[in-house]
Order: C-alpha cells, then sequence, then structure tokens
C-alpha cells in the first residue's frame, strides 16, 4: 500500500472542507419558478464524512451539482477550501455519480486517467497514477477490462478510482451503491470507509438508504421535499471502524428512527 | 448428434442455391431465357471480362465519389443538426419526411441538370445515401447518454475536449450504422441510374442486354453488382470491428480467466 502515501492525506481536521452559506435555487418549470432548495447552511469540516439524506426530489442532488461546480446557485455562496466554487474543479471536488458514468469506450485504466488527460498529463505520469487508484480501490489487474466486463460493484470501483486520481480534498457521490444489490452495497459501504479512512478525504454522500446512511456517516444531514431544507442534522457516533454488527445495535436502530421519523413526517 | 453451427447451414444454403441455379434451366424447369445457368453466365463474364471490367471501373468510380459526398455532408449536417437545439427542431422533421420521398422520381431532373455522364450518377446517389447518415449521425449525437457529458464535465472538460472525447466516441456506432445505410444506398443509387439513363456502367449493361434479351449477361452484370455490394459489406463490417472493440472485448472467449477466490473477493 505504498501508493496510499502518494494521496497526501490531510490531518488538520480543524480546517473547514465544504462550507455552504444561505444557498437557494429556483428553476424555470412549465408553470413559473420552482423553489428547489432554500436557505441552505452547511459547515463540513475536513476529513468529515457527511451524508444527505431526504424525500425523492427535496433537491438533493441539485445540491451536490452545485457543490460540484455543475450548476449555478441562485442564491448563497459555496466555498471549498475557502475559495468559491463557480466552475468544476476536479483538483478540490471529485465526483462519483450513480452507475452508468463510465465512458464505455474506454478500458478501466482509461477511465481513471480521464481527467488527467483532461489536464495534459504526461503519459507515463498518468497511467502510473491510474493504476495506484486502481491498486487502492482494490482493481489492480483489471486495468484492461471495458466497463461491461466488470460488475456493478468493481464499475464503482472504477468511478471511486477516477473521482480520487487527482487527489482532490472533496469528494461528492451522488447515490454511488443504488443500483448494486444489496450485498454488494454493503461490502461496497465498507469498502469505501476503507478508502476514505486511508486517504482522508472529507466526503459529501447523497443516498436514500437509511441504513447505509447510519452506517457510513459522521454526519446525517436530513432534508425536507421541496423546496429543499435542512431539517435535521445527526451526529452518528457509533465507533470507528464501523462494523456489520453496529446494524443490530439499539443505538443503530434508534438513529435511523431518528432520520425516519423527519423524513415521514413531511412526505 | 451435435446440431451443425448457423456458418455451416449458411454455407450450405448458399452452395444448394448455386446448384438450383445451374441445375433448374438445365433440367428445363425454367426457360433458360428466365434464368440462364450459372456455368454459362460465369463464361460470357469471362469472355466478356473487359467489357465488364471497363464498367465496373465507371460503376466504382461514381460510387466512390457519391459515397464521399453522402458520407461528408450526411456526417457534417447530422453533426450541426444533432449538436444544435434549435436547428434540430426546425430542420430534423423535414430532412425524415424527405427520408421517405422516393427520390429515384427526381433523377430526370438530375439528368437535366448534369446530363447523362456520370455526373448525374453521382448527384443523384449522394443525395440517396446522404440522408440516412445524415439522419443517423443527427440521432447519434441526440441520444448520448446525457450522464456522460455531466460526468466529464464534472471532471473539468471543455468544450472542444467533450466534443472530442466524449460525443464522437458516444456517437461513433449510431454513426457507422448509417454509413454502412448510406453507403448501401448510394450503390443503389448509381446502378439504378446507370440502368435508368446512361451508356456506360454495370447498371448500363443490365439495361442494354436485357432489350436485347440476352440473359446471361444480365445476370453476369447482376453477379458483378452482387459481389461489389458484399465488398462493401465486409469493408464496413471491417471498420466496426476495429473500431468498436470495446463493444466486443472478452465477449467472444467463454470464460477468459480462471475464476479464483482472490477475484471473487473484489466483488
Amino acid at each position: 500500500m505504498q501508493h496510499v502515501a502518494q494521496l497526501n492525506p490531510r490531518h488538520e481536521q480543524a480546517t473547514t472542507a465544504v462550507e455552504v452559506r444561505g444557498l437557494g435555487h429556483v428553476y424555470a418549470g412549465r408553470d413559473g419558478a420552482v423553489p428547489a432548495l432554500s436557505n441552505i447552511d452547511l459547515t463540513v469540516p475536513a476529513g468529515r464524512f457527511v451524508v444527505i439524506v431526504g424525500p425523492s426530489g427535496c433537491g438533493k442532488t441539485s445540491l451536490l451539482m452545485m457543490l460540484a461546480g455543475l450548476r449555478t446557485a441562485t442564491s448563497g455562496t459555496i466555498l471549498c477550501e475557502g475559495r468559491p466554487i463557480a466552475t468544476p474543479d476536479p483538483s478540490r471536488v471529485g465526483v462519483v455519480f450513480q452507475e452508468a458514468s463510465l465512458f464505455p469506450w474506454l478500458t478501466a485504466v482509461e477511465n481513471v486517467e480521464f481527467p488527467l488527460v483532461l489536464k495534459q498529463a504526461p503519459r507515463d505520469e498518468r497511467r502510473a497514477r491510474a493504476e495506484a487508484m486502481l491498486n487502492l480501490v482494490g482493481l489492480a489487474g483489471f486495468g484492461g477490462r471495458y466497463p461491461h466486463e466488470l460488475s456493478g460493484g468493481m464499475k464503482q470501483r472504477v468511478s471511486i478510482a477516477r473521482g480520487l486520481v487527482q487527489d482532490p480534498p472533496v469528494l461528492l457521490m451522488d447515490e454511488p451503491f443504488a443500483a448494486l444489490d444489496e450485498q454488494t452495497r454493503m461490502t461496497m459501504g465498507h469498502e469505501l470507509l476503507r478508502i476514505w479512512e486511508q486517504t482522508s478525504k472529507t466526503v459529501v454522500f447523497i443516498t436514500h438508504s437509511l441504513t447505509e446512511a447510519v452506517y457510513l456517516a459522521d454526519e446525517v444531514i436530513v432534508m425536507s421535499a421541496r423546496p429543499g431544507r435542512i431539517l435535521d442534522r445527526v451526529p452518528i457516533d457509533l465507533p470507528r471502524p464501523r462494523t456489520y454488527q453496529m446494524m443490530a445495535t439499539d443505538v443503530f436502530g434508534a438513529l435511523r428512527e431518528r432520520i425516519w421519523h423527519q423524513i415521514r413526517d413531511v412526505q | 448428434m451435435n446440431r451443425p453451427s448457423p456458418r455451416t447451414v449458411r454455407r450450405l444454403i448458399g452452395l444448394l442455391l448455386l446448384v438450383a441455379w445451374e441445375a433448374v434451366p438445365r433440367l428445363g424447369l425454367l426457360p433458360e431465357l428466365f434464368v440462364p445457368p450459372l456455368s454459362k453466365t460465369l463464361t460470357v463474364l469471362w469472355l466478356d471480362r473487359a467489357i465488364y471490367g471497363s464498367a465496373l471501373m465507371v460503376t466504382l468510380y461514381e460510387v466512390a465519389i457519391a459515397m464521399l459526398i453522402a458520407c461528408g455532408a450526411g456526417i457534417l449536417f447530422g453533426a450541426v443538426v444533432g449538436g444544435v437545439a434549435t436547428l434540430r427542431h426546425l430542420m430534423l422533421p423535414v430532412f425524415s419526411s424527405l427520408y421517405a420521398v422516393p427520390i429515384v422520381i427526381l433523377y430526370p431532373i438530375f439528368t437535366a441538370w448534369f446530363g447523362i455522364g456520370s455526373e448525374s450518377k453521382i448527384a443523384f446517389a449522394g443525395v440517396y445515401g446522404f440522408f440516412p447518415v445524415m439522419l443517423s449521425t443527427a440521432a447519434g449525437i441526440r441520444t448520448i447518454d446525457e450522464q456522460y457529458l455531466l460526468a466529464a464535465r464534472s471532471m473539468g472538460a471543455t468544450l472542444p475536449q467533450l466534443i472530442a472525447r466524449v460525443i464522437i466516441p458516444a456517437s461513433i456506432p449510431t454513426v457507422l450504422a448509417g454509413l454502412r445505410l448510406g453507403g448501401a444506398l448510394t450503390i443503389i443509387g448509381v446502378v439504378v441510374s446507370e440502368m435508368l439513363t446512361s451508356a456506360s456502367g454495370i447498371g448500363y449493361l443490365v439495361t442494354m442486354n436485357r432489350t436485347i434479351l440476352d440473359s446471361p449477361r444480365v445476370f453476369a452484370a447482376i453477379i458483378v453488382v452482387l459481389a461489389l455490394s458484399v465488398m462493401f459489406d465486409l469493408i464496413v463490417r471491417a471498420i466496426e470491428r476495429r473500431t468498436l472493440v470495446w463493444q466486443t472485448a472478452g465477449r467472444r472467449t467463454a470464460s477468459p480467466e480462471p475464476v479464483t477466490p482472490a477475484r471473487l473477493a473484489t466483488v
């Protein structure tokens, strides 16, 4: 695992990785302006694992798109590492989407090095870096496979490697395991925690699964239905490393229950 | 006991057809005016090889230029119409309707404009092959998975990079399907227009020999056209195999590698 050293773990836990102030988003719908998000305040300290949950259409994805610089907020500010995010910046924010965002015409290693190709990094350097990332996500030796030759879980490992290849301090994940079967999903959650602990990234993770949320998070942000607001911030003080056995504990159940109440009440 | 492979069956059917072609007229089941025996047809093809050869050169030349026009203009127009939303809404319905028009009724106009030489065939076949190429290029660009574009933008792709590295590779399969159809229509266009009005080319040989009831020579010309179409198909297939490696890689071999427990562990 000597490759991990290249990832420059950031130990300055006190600094703020992502700072969202008074964020609002209004989009033009068929019957005029539709407010999607209103007055979102969010502070994510460096190295934290934050999970956002909420009912469908609560603007979780809108929020993530704005954090990624893919959509412009109507009001409010987003700071990442102290600077605004106006356009996508993969050296500060890596994004992992739902399945099927890998390019099918590129092999796994070519997919991972794609952001470096865009930056016109030298071939040897980017190939070495991509191989190291594949190694990190447990896919050493699979670099030459095309996406259709990989299982759903392996594809998402490649996506994570691609999100990490430029060593961004922040990793955004938009329901990355939603399309996987339950067992693969559990394994992938566990793997993600391993990668997160090895790399000390700040992770903002969106999911529909409350179990996944409690299992992964330091803090769960509960959002309301449209217009999306933050209803609750639930600190998850389960010890780390997390284990599957924790899911059966009363503490785990109580946390999940608390989140479920909030979501159910607004529906 | 094992079943013959589809390929063997195909070859057998082909062989049977050739045998029938020889036997049916020889046995007097059909008059030789309708179907001359294969051997007789091949004999006149060999005897008149100089005539057929020079006619083929004329046809090939017309097909080559017409294909260049159809594919070049088709891809260019298709890319612009498929890529620009306003143009697409304005023009795509028009082009789709035009595709349904039997363009061969316009051929007399082409002869009036370009004469009865090669120019009118090239122009006609070029227009004939243009539509499928243009429509499928437009469709290929329009139907690119939004997720690919989003992922590429999140990795910091600029517009030129988006076009070169995502839009073009993603639309290649559809464009190739259009080129295949467009190319075939170009061959048809050239041969049909040669049959209608001309003094050279394979199509002319068909019409000319038909009017003097020389069936073997008509069928000899048909064999040449068949060979031309098959050649074209083989070339397109070779191109497809080469450019679409990523769609088929690893699918031929039943089990590429033994599955070891270590491999299974990586989900």
